[in-house]
């Protein structure tokens, strides 16, 4: 089947206003404009094929948002060739806009002051959405997040968890094929985040979407994804499977060690890299090929009452990576 | 684009009467016709101008009636939507954002116009005479010249406001349009009051048909050139909707380059 997002290249670069502080600066600001050109987005290129759920990953102002808004159709590549479902995303045609969306975990598109119902209607007007079916979806919708009690309530007096639910659901009344979700679970607590994973998952199983979602918490990838793609600085560090990049970048395991008496850091550190000690409890990571004889070493010197071993936590394994700004 | 159309109407509606306060407050603050009323009235009485003191009455009430029906805040709508990124969920949907501008502004007109008709009511008490009924050819042309104002000055704000994407302020523009239109267009004194030489230039600008114009078809004045006047508002409004739809263009391939 044809790739549904094709991306060769991809470039985005800004010119950013920059002003100094001070009254000096707000003259010089007013008088002439001094101009930095930011390169956000340097040379990405990655497919996705339908149906696909890939998480997309960075720190912060590492291009995420960028690129999912060259993608969305809302800005337009300085460089590279950009096609979405067979469209130019910033011709933006309507059998394009009718096809995907863009949900911004830190924007909302809801009334602020209206019940939810009434953003619904508006975006089932616009998408053409027929009565009966517009009922049906938002009936099936409502169900699937749980929020049926609210939706005739004021959008600014709902919780965020509440409101992001809501704002999923005019961002998919339309039946979107694919969905850029920029930090949808962001702020959320652990049951809302938990909500708002499973309406996505099952939202793309049951229409068959194809998903590119950037989120903070790691639980959202590793839940949704089983494809990753890691951009720093503007550039891709790697593009694979989630047990792929932990094989690549993370050529260790995780120690827990239940000890009889607390020890100092100083104390585990020969054993391995120590990540975290709370009282009785300790985190190491160990390279693979010295795990057996690190943990033989800590069963013989140690005070342990327990010892697991697991693969690391897919956050340290990440951030790792971005620290090292290894590339792929 | 009629189911469109009026989703839009029912829920912008709903928005609006959610700031009917605020409403009221506009409403209140575009009272000044009242006040150059009182002033030219006055005069009328001292003796100063040829007009009779009824005629002034009667005349500013219509200039306050066409200015609430033409009453826009779409520059500052805008202006704030591409500068908070706003307009980008306007831009993903496969519908001209210039529909829901518009729509809200006649839905506010819904709101506004119960608060009018009270307006009328103590306007007929307190001046007892100064609303006649002029026949209801006058009636339709004062409000088509007003849907054309409206229209007019719609676009302009809108130019205006999309101003905000080459400009990191487009607000203060919309003022200075303000402040021709209270000097030009028959808001402060009857056009008939200006010399003839000014009131023959005026006709070829926008601004008498926001104002005089209709107001003078309500109050019953002979409009001299009443066709040349419809057609010179009617090639103002097409200029300002062609010179919105350009710039909504170049616009958007601005925002497309430097994000929201």
């Amino acid at each position: 089947m044809e790739d549904v997002v094709v991306a060769e290249d991809l470039s985005k670069t800004y010119l950013v206003a920059e002003k100094d502080p001070g009254f000096l600066g707000t003259l010089r600001h007013f008088v002439r404009r001094r101009y930095k050109r930011i390169e956000a987005v340097k040379g990405v290129s990655f497919r996705l094929r339908p149906g696909e759920i890939v998480g997309f990953l960075g720190p912060n102002g590492a291009g995420k948002t960028t690129t999912l808004k060259m993608l969305a159709g809302l800005l337009y590549p300085s460089r590279g060739r950009v096609r979405v479902l067979g469209y130019a995303p910033f011709e933006r045609r309507p059998g394009f806009l009718k096809r995907i969306t863009l949900v911004m975990g830190n924007k909302a598109q809801l009334l602020w002051d209206l019940p939810v119902l009434d953003t619904l209607r508006i975006n089932a007007a616009v998408y053409d959405i027929p009565e009966p079916e517009y009922r049906r979806r938002v009936e099936r919708f409502a169900a699937m997040l749980e929020i049926e009690a609210i939706l005739t309530q004021p959008v600014r007096k709902l919780s965020l968890g509440e409101r992001m639910k809501a704002e999923l659901m005019a961002a998919l009344l339309h039946h979107p094929r694919v969905l850029f979700l920029d930090e949808p679970t962001l702020g959320l607590d652990v049951n809302a985040q938990a909500a708002v994973r499973d309406f996505v998952r099952r939202y793309a199983r049951e229409e068959g979407a194809t998903v590119l979602l950037t989120s903070h918490y790691m639980a959202d990838i590793e839940a949704l994804a089983e494809r990753v793609i890691l951009i720093h600085r503007g550039r891709l560090l790697f593009d694979g499977g989630l047990r792929a990049l932990v094989a690549r970048f993370a050529p260790y395991k995780e120690v827990r060690l239940d000890l009889e008496a607390p020890l100092e850091p100083a104390a585990l550190a020969p054993y391995g890299e120590v990540v975290g000690v709370e009282g009785q409890s300790a985190r190491l990571l160990v390279e693979k090929p010295r795990l057996t004889a690190a943990v033989a070493r800590m069963l013989a010197a140690l005070p342990v009452r327990d010892l697991a071993v697991e693969e690391p936590p897919l956050e340290e394994v990440i951030g790792r990576v971005f620290r090292e700004g290894r590339l792929g | 684009m009629v189911r469109k159309l009026l989703a839009f109407l029912s829920v912008y509606y709903a928005h609006m009467t959610v700031y009917r306060g605020e409403i009221l407050f506009w409403l209140l603050s575009g009272l000044a016709p009242f006040f150059f009323m009182a002033i030219w009235v006055a005069a009328a009485r001292e003796g100063l101008t040829d007009r009779d003191p009824l005629s002034f009455a009667r005349y500013f009430f219509f200039v306050f009636a066409a200015r609430q029906l033409q009453v826009v805040w779409v520059t500052w709508t805008l202006s704030e939507e591409i500068k908070n990124g706003a307009l980008a969920f306007k831009l993903l949907k496969p519908l001209d954002p210039l529909w829901h501008y518009l729509a809200q502004h006649l839905a506010e007109r819904g709101v506004r116009l119960p608060m009018i008709l009270v307006l009328v009511g103590v306007f007929w008490l307190l001046y007892p005479g100064a609303l006649v009924w002029t026949g209801p050819g006058a009636l339709f042309l004062g409000l088509l010249a007003s849907l054309l104002g409206f229209l007019l000055n719609f676009f302009v704000a809108y130019v205006l406001g999309l101003l905000a994407l080459w400009l990191e302020e487009s607000t203060d523009l919309y003022n200075a349009w303000y402040v021709l239109f209270m000097l030009f267009s028959g808001y402060l004194a009857p056009l008939d009051l200006y010399p003839e030489a000014v009131r023959a230039f005026l006709f070829w600008t926008p601004f008498p048909y926001l104002a005089y114009l209709p107001a003078a078809l309500w109050a019953g004045e002979p409009v001299a050139g009443a066709g040349r006047a419809f057609g010179v508002l009617a090639g103002w409004t097409l200029l300002a909707w062609l010179l919105a739809r350009g710039l909504w263009r170049a616009g958007l391939r601005r925002f497309s380059a430097m994000g929201a």
